[in-house]
C-alpha cells in the first residue's frame, strides 16, 4: 500500500531523529559531572535553616600515592556540608560547594542525628522515598550523636565510611544484635497505624587515636519520632519474636555451676499466633531453635544427655529472658515493636477496627506465652573437652 | 515551531501526491479535513493557546452534571 | 467490502489479545489505590465479570464474519443510527488511544527519562505507532507473539527473584474493604483491562475463518488476565502496606531487587516490556480509530487517515490531562463512566437485535 514511507530518506530522518530522543541524551550527564554520593547524613541545625545536610562523595584519585608516606593518607571521600530548611533545599545547596548535582543512585545509607530523630522523621523522609534516583532498597541507620561525626570516622575495612556501615548492617546475621533496616520497611512501618518503626543505631568509639563505627541495637520510633532504643539483648529478643536471628552467641554457665558453656545459635523459627479471648488479648510465641556447642571454659564433659538437657534448659531460660526484656521494654516505650498490632489486624479483621484507636492503651495489657525449645545439635570438632576434670559421668 | 511545520509538510509530502496522482478525491477531502484540524491544534499547542481538554468537559459533564460518581 | 486486505488466523489473534491485556498491566495501579490488599480477588471477579461482555462481541464477530465494526453497526441499526453509535465508539478510540500514549510518555517521563520533553516522546511514540499501522493488522499480529513472550518472560523472571522479599500475611485479612470501593475497583478492571477489548469487535473482521474463535480468543483473555493477576499479587506480597503511596507499584517492587549486588537496577526491564506492550495496544486501537473512520466516511483505505490522526492524537495526549494525578482521578471517575454503554451495553444490544432480526443478511438489496 505504498502511498507513504516509499522515500527511504524520509526513513533515515526518523530513524535519526529517533536515535535522539530514545537514547535520553537530553538527560545525559557526563561521568565527571557526576558527584557520586555513598552516604547521606541529616542532623538539626541550629542556625541558618533547618537542616544539616552531610553528603559523602567519591574523589577521583588523581595522583598514585607514592611519595606520600607516614601519615597524610588520601582519602577516597571527602563529606560536604549544606544547609537548608528541607533536604531537597539541601541538596541543591550543596551545588554551591560542589559545582555538580549530586548523584544519588549509589547511595548506601542515610544516617539520621539523634536530634532529628528526636524531633520526627516524618518532616524528612518523604525526600528519600520520593525522588527518583534514591533507591528504595537504601538503608536507614540512626547515629547515637550526630550523623556528620559517624561520616568522618575513618573506616578500616572499605575506603568510604558510607560502604563500612552498610557492611556493618548487612553483617547483622552473626550476632543478632541489630537489624537491617530499609527505606521501604521504614516507610511501611511508618504507614502502620500501630507497629513501630526502627532503625539500627550507629555510634562513633574514640579508640585512643582512631574513630571506630560500632553499629549496634535499634532505635524505637512512634510514628516519626524516636522515644527510645533497644539494647543488643532485647533487639536480640525482638527478633526471635520475628523469626529473624539466624546466627549469634548464647552463653550458659555449665551445669557443674564451674564455667560456660558456649553456644552458637544454628536456626531459629517463631511462630506467633495471636489470640483474642473476651477483651483479653493474649500472644502465643513458640520458638524451636537448634544451636551447636561452639567452647566451652570448664573442664567437665558436657556431652552426655543430662547435661546437654541442663543447657538446653538454661538456654531456653535465657531466650525466654531475651524476649521478656524486649516486650517490657517495649511496654515502658509503649511502642509495639513486634507488630502485634498488625498481626491481630491480620487475624481478626473486624473486632481490629474497634481496637485499633485504643492500641496505645491496650498494648501494655497484652499477655505473652512463651514457649521455647531450644535443641543442640552438634559440638562441633570437640567430643570431649582436652582438659577433663574427674567425675565425668 | 520549525519542528511543527516541518513535520506537517512532510506529512503533506507524502500523502497529497499520491493520492491526487491517483485521483481519489474522496480521500484527498478527508484527509484534508483531518490535516486542517490536526495542524490548527498543532499550531495551537506550539502557540501556548489552551486547548481544553475532552475529558475534562467530560468529567464536569458526567461528575457535576449528572452527578454519577464514586465516593473518594 | 473490506477495507482491510490482510488476514490473521485465530491464533494470531489469540496472541494479539494476550499481548493487548498485558499492556495494561501498568494501569492496574488505577485500582490498587482503591484496592490496596484486595486487589487480586478484584481481578478475579472482574474477569468473571467481564467474560459474558467479552464473549459478546467475539459471538457478535462471528455472526457478522468479516465485517467490522462500522459495517455492523450500519446493518444492525440501520444507516443513521449506526453512524451515531459508530462515532460514539470512534470517539472512544479517540480518547483513549492518547491516555495510552500519555501512559507511555508519563511512564518514560517519571522513571526512565525525566529530562526529556514530553511532547518529542509522544511524538516519537505516535510516529513508531503510525507507522506499524500503516503496514497493516497482519504485521501487527505477526509480531505480536514475539511482544507477548517479552512481557510473559519479564513477569516470570521478576517474580522468582522478589521471593525473599515477599511476605504473604500481607493478603489478609481477606475481606476488609467497604463494599463500595470494592464494586468501584472491579468496575474499573472490567473496563480497562478487559473491557477495551471491545476494540478488537473492529479487528476481527480480518480473521480468516471464524471456526475456534470462542476457544482462541478466551484464551487470549485468559492469559492476559493471569498476567495482570501474578503482576498484583507480587505487587501485594513485597510492598504490602507501601502500595498506596508509590505512583507506580511495580516499577517500585522491581527496583527492590538486589541479589548479590548484581541482580540490581533492574526497572528497565519493565520499561522495555511495558513500552513494547503499550504500544501493541496503541497500534491496535490506532488501527480499530483509523479503520472505522474510513470505514465511516466511506473511503477505500484507511492508509491516508493515518498520519492526521497521529498529528491529532500527539496534541490531545498533550493536554488532555495535567499531570498523571488528575490522569489517575479522572479516570477512576468519568473515564470508566462514560464507556459503560460501549462496553457492556451496546454489543450485547447488538447481538439480540441481530438476533432478533435474523441478521445478517446477505441479499444486497436489503438496507446495509
Amino acid at each position: 500500500m505504498g502511498n507513504k514511507m516509499n522515500l527511504p530518506i524520509m526513513k533515515l530522518i526518523l530513524w535519526f531523529f529517533m536515535l535522539f530522543t530514545l537514547s535520553g541524551c537530553f538527560g545525559g550527564r557526563e561521568i565527571n559531572d557526576l558527584e557520586i554520593v555513598i552516604g547521606i547524613g541529616v542532623d538539626k541545625n541550629e542556625s541558618a535553616g533547618n537542616i544539616l545536610l552531610t553528603a559523602q562523595i567519591v574523589k577521583e584519585n588523581e595522583t598514585g600515592g607514592t611519595g606520600k608516606d607516614g601519615g597524610g593518607e588520601d582519602k577516597a571521600f571527602w563529606n560536604v556540608n549544606s544547609t537548608g530548611n528541607s533536604i531537597f533545599e539541601a541538596v541543591r545547596q550543596i551545588t554551591h560547594k560542589t559545582g555538580n548535582r549530586l548523584f544519588i543512585s549509589h547511595n548506601q545509607a542515610v544516617i539520621f542525628g539523634k536530634d532529628i530523630a528526636s524531633e520526627g522523621l516524618e518532616k524528612y523522609i518523604d525526600f528519600f522515598l520520593r525522588a527518583h534516583e534514591m533507591r528504595p532498597t537504601a538503608l536507614i541507620l540512626i547515629a547515637e550523636d550526630r550523623a556528620s561525626d559517624v561520616m568522618d570516622a575513618k573506616p578500616e575495612t572499605k575506603k568510604f565510611p558510607a560502604v563500612n556501615i552498610e557492611k556493618l548492617v548487612e553483617s547483622y546475621a552473626f550476632t543478632s544484635h541489630l537489624y537491617k533496616v530499609n527505606m521501604k520497611d521504614f516507610a511501611s512501618c511508618m504507614m502502620s497505624d500501630t507497629k513501630a518503626p526502627m532503625a539500627p543505631l550507629v555510634s562513633v568509639m574514640q579508640d585512643k587515636e582512631n574513630k571506630d563505627i560500632y553499629v549496634s541495637g535499634l532505635a524505637v520510633f512512634k510514628k516519626g519520632r524516636m522515644v527510645g532504643k533497644l539494647n543488643e539483648d532485647e533487639v536480640r529478643g525482638l527478633l526471635w519474636v520475628l523469626g529473624k536471628v539466624k546466627s549469634g552467641v548464647i552463653t550458659v554457665s555449665s551445669p557443674n555451676e564451674q564455667g560456660s558453656a558456649v553456644l552458637e545459635i544454628l536456626s531459629a523459627k517463631s511462630k506467633v499466633t495471636p489470640e483474642l479471648k473476651d477483651k483479653r488479648i493474649v500472644m502465643h510465641i513458640k520458638i524451636k531453635e537448634e544451636s551447636s556447642l561452639s567452647e566451652q571454659t570448664t573442664t567437665e564433659n558436657l556431652a552426655t544427655d543430662s547435661a546437654f538437657e541442663r543447657m538446653q534448659k538454661a538456654s531456653a531460660e535465657i531466650i525466654r529472658q531475651e524476649i521478656l526484656a524486649a516486650f517490657d521494654k517495649s511496654k515502658e516505650l509503649n511502642a509495639d515493636i513486634f507488630g502485634f498490632g498488625e498481626m491481630l489486624h491480620k487475624k481478626y479483621g473486624n473486632e481490629w477496627k474497634a481496637l485499633k484507636d485504643n492500641w496505645d492503651d491496650l498494648y501494655p495489657s497484652v499477655e505473652l506465652k512463651i514457649d521455647v525449645e531450644s535443641k543442640i545439635i552438634k559440638t562441633d570438632l570437640l567430643k570431649k573437652p582436652a582438659w577433663q576434670s574427674e567425675g565425668g559421668k | 515551531m520549525i519542528f511543527l511545520l516541518l513535520i506537517y509538510a512532510l506529512i503533506f509530502i507524502i500523502n497529497v501526491p499520491g493520492l491526487v496522482k491517483k485521483k481519489e478525491w474522496r480521500e484527498l477531502t478527508f484527509f484534508s479535513i483531518l490535516y486542517i484540524i490536526a495542524f490548527t491544534l498543532g499550531l495551537l499547542y506550539v502557540l501556548d493557546v489552551h486547548i481544553p481538554s475532552p475529558m475534562k468537559g467530560l468529567q464536569y459533564l458526567i461528575v457535576d452534571i449528572l452527578g454519577i460518581k464514586y465516593q473518594q | 467490502m473490506n477495507i482491510e486486505k490482510g488476514k490473521i488466523t485465530g491464533q494470531q489473534l489469540l496472541f494479539l489479545i494476550a499481548g493487548f491485556v498485558q499492556g495494561s498491566v501498568l494501569l492496574i495501579d488505577f485500582t490498587v489505590g482503591i484496592t490496596e490488599h484486595q486487589t487480586w480477588m478484584v481481578i478475579l471477579v472482574g474477569l468473571a465479570v467481564s467474560t459474558p461482555f467479552f464473549l459478546s462481541y467475539v459471538m457478535l464477530a462471528k455472526r457478522f464474519a468479516g465485517m467490522n465494526l462500522v459495517q455492523i453497526n450500519d446493518m444492525v441499526y440501520g444507516r443513521f443510527l449506526g453512524k451515531v453509535v459508530s462515532l460514539y465508539y470512534i470517539f472512544f478510540f479517540l480518547l483513549t488511544l492518547s491516555f495510552n500514549i500519555r501512559d507511555v510518555g508519563e511512564l518514560y517521563i517519571t522513571f526512565l527519562m525525566p529530562d526529556t520533553p514530553f511532547v518529542l516522546l509522544l511524538v516519537v511514540f505516535t510516529a513508531t505507532c503510525a507507522y506499524a499501522v500503516s503496514k497493516g493488522i497482519e504485521v501487527l499480529a505477526r509480531v505480536s507473539h514475539l511482544f507477548v513472550f517479552i512481557g510473559i518472560f519479564v513477569i516470570i523472571s521478576t517474580f522468582p527473584l522478589l521471593l525473599d522479599q515477599m511476605d504473604f500475611s500481607n493478603f489478609l485479612p481477606f475481606f476488609e474493604l467497604p463494599f463500595g470501593k470494592i464494586f468501584q475497583g472491579v468496575h474499573i478492571v472490567s473496563s480497562v483491562p478487559f473491557g477495551e477489548t471491545v476494540v478488537f469487535l473492529a479487528i476481527m473482521g480480518s480473521l480468516n475463518n471464524t471456526e475456534h474463535v470462542i476457544k482462541r480468543t478466551y484464551s487470549g483473555l485468559l492469559i492476559g488476565a493471569a498476567t495482570l493477576l501474578i503482576v498484583a499479587v507480587r505487587n501485594i506480597a513485597v510492598l504490602g502496606k507501601t502500595q498506596t503511596i508509590w505512583t507506580s507499584m511495580s516499577f517500585q517492587s522491581i527496583r527492590l531487587i538486589d541479589i548479590g549486588t548484581i541482580l540490581t537496577r533492574l526497572d528497565f526491564l519493565v520499561g522495555i516490556a511495558q513500552t513494547v506492550l503499550i504500544f501493541l495496544k496503541c497500534s491496535l486501537f490506532f488501527y480499530a480509530l483509523a479503520v472505522s473512520l474510513s470505514q465511516l466516511f466511506g473511503l477505500k483505505s484507511y492508509l491516508p487517515l493515518i498520519l492526521p490522526l497521529a498529528g491529532i492524537e500527539v496534541v490531545i495526549a498533550a493536554t488532555v490531562f495535567q499531570s498523571p494525578v488528575d490522569h489517575a482521578m479522572i479516570t477512576q471517575n468519568a473515564g470508566i463512566i462514560y464507556s459503560i454503554p460501549l462496553m457492556f451495553v451496546i454489543p450485547l444490544l447488538s447481538l439480540l437485535i441481530a438476533k432478533i432480526r435474523g441478521l445478517p443478511k446477505f441479499e444486497r438489496g436489503k438496507g446495509t
